[in-house]
């Protein structure tokens, strides 16, 4: 049954080409700027090396501080905040801080390279799982003696040394001062901009004062909850540890901040401005999807356009079986399957676009480092999506095709 | 003729609704998009209001350094204008062109709160390092130390808004409870600051010599950023030589040094890639509708083979045919564009976005005349199939 429905589907393919062609090109574009999407989305968020343990990090990004006169202060807390509060929590297996990145100009004879380069602590190696090609992180004897040492990324060893490889020992020139590399990681995207740097040093090195009894800074914190923790037990007990915080600043009122997951960071200070209500996570895919479903709709009611002059040319075809006694349902079904065969056949040239789409991107280096590539969770979306959209381009023309009379539409007449 | 084609459609209203749902959307897509084009193309198209080419910025940033800081900075500024190779030196804030960081604010002239301005702390060599043009009053200069109030510069934009028709120059502005106070010594021409595609929005500058700076600010946006003025053709050489330099004063202050036109390429890759994305999806949907469109039609026109023989053979030519088919997309298209035109009103109407409402009407005629040239580009080829139908042969066919 399924088999002679394919069969005919196919027949149907072939014999109008054109229409064919419009058919697939809307159906296959469609799905790769949406497959794109998606695995732009998996690069920020998926768990991929380093971030492999992203599932169970959440991170303190942003405290905002309000102040008597209504306004508000937005940065990331501050190196003293994290060590006096946040290294104080029970629950999290393990917490690491770092500073943002910044650039920092380094000069090989009369060419000038610039670093990204971020200050760390050694936990920070044990939360994100770096692939180290050679030597090893800095420990925490590095940490407390300040220890100039660096870990680069291989694009670093490459463009400051020349060669990746047997790197480690010599010095490197960062920040203005003399280090020496103690390992060599592969690159990290920049969109990771947790993990992402070029150059990484301990944060006791940091010409910065890191003692500073104030509560913004630059840096973050990442809390790694034990297996089978919920994140939202790292926030309950943050937000009593918040309870107990004396702020040093008299103008400041109150006190904001956050143990949240990668999307609901980024959320809760995009759509929530750091509120404490709600993290907007479910608002901003709700939001997103709605987008999705947008774009879909106008190839959607092309092809629904497409696929009901399609049926109707078949309405011959359509009138002998219904006088053999087939009622709607099946006929539904069968037009309904043939159009998700379509779709399928669409979805699968659409992943072929979007991975040399990808390559694209990824080669042309137009994000730092980004390596977009397409897995099992990005095809998974992607045949969820073509099905979606099958059934949405195929149910009106179906329903209104079962719905001819057979006497007309043997005569071949259509409305 | 049109009420006949009218007729027709209404026959036809069950499949003809869901082409006009299509050309609707369409026509929205294509609204939206012309409305950003139109945008960005007249700000685009204004003078930036200063020169950027040979300018660097340096960022000093003096971590936990807190000693010493002016004379520090002040000892900087001074090596620098020494140095071979540099052409002018001035100080400013974080928000230098084509940065991803602005300070903005409101002014009050005789107790009337003025549009949202972009402010800017700089110092009197100011204007020959980004090479501003004046056109009204003067620049900034030693003059103004000894002056009982604090002296200000405001571009044409800002004059506009607040003093229409007036000279501006002497004019007071207070902050909002009137205890500070401001006098307008020079209007300059334009400074659009924020990237080529940013509006020409009101701006005052502020005085901050260097004499006034007392200690290290601990918040990052305050940080002190130096723009440079170098001889033409300088590069690497010079940079790391004014590094040394200044690092020879600070000891351990942090540098970074990038050229305005390097960060200038870096703020377009921000704002042209939207653009840019949104311009592809965009053009792949309506090249979607077009093919679409065609094969609905050429469909459509195989359907009414009986209906044009009839027509035919009682004597109608085949133009008569083909601009009737024609015709008729070009109705169903108007009503859409209709449809489209009430929803894209609203933008204008209620003021969605801060934007001249000049810009949406333009936009709508742009989308207009595209989705009009789209559908007689789709509608043409069939009508010609349908002129060319022999009477004979479709008459026989039925």
């Amino acid at each position: 049954m399924l088999l002679s429905y394919l069969k005919i589907a196919w027949k149907v393919l072939l014999r109008r080409k054109f229409f064919t062609f419009i058919s697939l090109f809307g159906i296959s574009f469609t799905l790769m700027v949406l497959l794109v999407v998606v695995a732009m989305v998996d690069h920020f968020k998926g768990a991929h090396a380093p971030e492999s343990q992203i599932e169970r990090i959440a991170f303190i990004s942003f405290t905002r501080q309000d102040f008597k006169d209504g306004g508000a202060m937005n940065t990331p807390p501050s190196p003293y905040f994290i060590n006096k509060y946040v290294r104080a929590m029970k629950t999290p297996e393990k917490i690491a801080m770092f500073s943002q990145f910044h650039g920092t100009p380094s000069y090989v004879g009369n060419t000038k390279l610039e670093f990204d380069l971020r200050f760390t602590d050694n936990v920070f190696w044990e939360i994100f799982n770096f692939n180290f090609l050679e030597g090893k992180p800095y420990n925490a004897n590095d940490l407390r003696d300040a220890n100039r040492v660096v870990v680069i990324t291989e694009t670093t060893a490459k463009q400051y040394f020349g060669t990746a490889r047997g790197v480690v020992g010599r010095e490197i020139e960062v920040d203005q001062r003399k280090f020496r590399v103690i390992g060599v990681v592969s690159d990290v995207g920049i969109i990771r901009y947790n993990s992402y740097a070029e150059v990484w040093a301990p944060m006791t090195t940091s010409k910065a004062d890191i003692r500073k009894p104030v509560i913004e800074g630059d840096y973050y914190a990442a809390l790694l909850a034990p297996e089978g923790t919920d994140i939202a037990a790292l926030d309950a007990e943050y937000q009593q540890i918040l309870k107990r915080v004396s702020i040093p600043n008299p103008d400041i009122t109150k006190l904001h901040s956050h143990a949240d997951g990668l999307m609901a960071t980024i959320t809760r200070q995009l759509l929530g401005r750091g509120s404490d209500e709600s993290n907007h996570l479910t608002k901003f895919y709700v939001f997103a999807f709605g987008l999705a479903l947008l774009f879909m709709l106008l190839p959607a009611l092309n092809l629904v356009n497409i696929n009901l002059s399609r049926i109707m040319e078949r309405s011959s075809e359509i009138g002998v079986r219904k006088a053999f006694g087939a009622t709607d349902g099946t006929l539904i079904g069968q037009f309904l399957i043939e159009n998700i065969f379509l779709t399928l056949l669409g979805g699968l040239l659409g992943l072929g676009l979007a991975f040399v789409a990808l390559q694209l991107l990824s080669d042309s280096n137009f994000i730092s480092y980004a390596q977009f590539t397409l897995n099992l969770r990005v095809f998974a979306w992607a045949m969820l999506a073509t099905v979606f959209f099958g059934v949405l381009s195929g149910v009106y023309p179906a329903f209104k095709m079962s719905r001819v009379q057979p006497v007309q539409a043997l005569k071949g007449g259509t409305n | 003729m049109i009420r006949h084609l009218f007729t027709l459609i209404w026959n036809r209203k069950r499949s003809n609704f869901l082409l006009i749902a299509e050309i609707v959307l369409s026509f929205f897509v294509l609204f939206v998009v012309s409305s950003m084009l139109v945008y960005n193309y007249y700000n685009y198209r204004q003078p930036l209001g200063y020169e950027y080419q040979n300018v660097w910025e340096l960022n000093l940033d003096p971590g936990a350094d807190t000693i010493a800081y002016r004379q520090k900075l002040q000892l900087v500024v001074q090596r620098l204008k020494a140095s071979k190779g540099v052409v002018n030196v001035s100080k400013t804030n974080s928000n230098t062109p084509f940065s991803f960081s602005n300070m903005n604010g409101h002014l009050y002239y005789q107790h009337k709160q003025s549009p949202l301005i972009d402010n800017y702390d700089v110092e009197d060599d100011f204007r020959d390092v980004l090479k501003l043009n004046v056109v009204e009053g003067r620049w900034f200069d030693r003059r103004d130390a000894a002056s009982t109030r604090k002296p200000l510069v405001i571009n044409s934009a800002m004059k506009n808004a607040m003093f229409p028709g007036e000279k501006a120059v002497g004019k007071i502005f207070t902050d909002e409870k009137g205890t500070t106070e401001w006098q307008v010594v020079g209007v300059v021409d334009k400074y659009r600051a924020s990237s080529d595609f940013a509006e020409d929005v009101p701006v005052s500058f502020r005085r901050r010599p260097l004499e006034d700076e007392v200690a290290a600010k601990s918040f990052s946006y305050e940080i002190p950023v130096l723009l440079v003025r170098v001889q033409p053709g300088s590069g690497a050489v010079l940079e790391q030589q004014l590094i040394k330099e200044i690092t020879n004063v600070t000891k351990t202050w942090s540098v970074t040094v990038s050229s305005l036109e390097q960060n200038r390429t870096a703020k377009l890759k921000v704002v042209v890639t939207p653009f840019l994305a949104l311009g592809m999806v965009c053009g792949f949907l309506i090249l979607n509708v077009t093919l679409g469109l065609f094969g609905v039609l050429w469909y459509n026109i195989n359907q009414r083979k009986a209906e044009i023989g009839i027509r035919r053979a009682l004597g109608a030519t085949g133009n008569a045919i083909g601009s009737q088919f024609l015709g008729e997309m070009l109705v169903v298209t108007t009503l859409g564009v209709v449809v489209g035109l009430v929803l894209a009103m609203q933008f204008p109407l209620l003021g969605v976005f801060s934007v001249a409402s000049t810009v949406y009407f333009q936009a709508m005629i742009v989308a207009t005349l595209l989705i009009f040239s789209l559908t007689a580009i789709c509608a043409w080829q069939p009508s010609r199939i349908a002129a060319a139908i022999q009477p004979a042969v479709s008459l026989r066919e039925e």
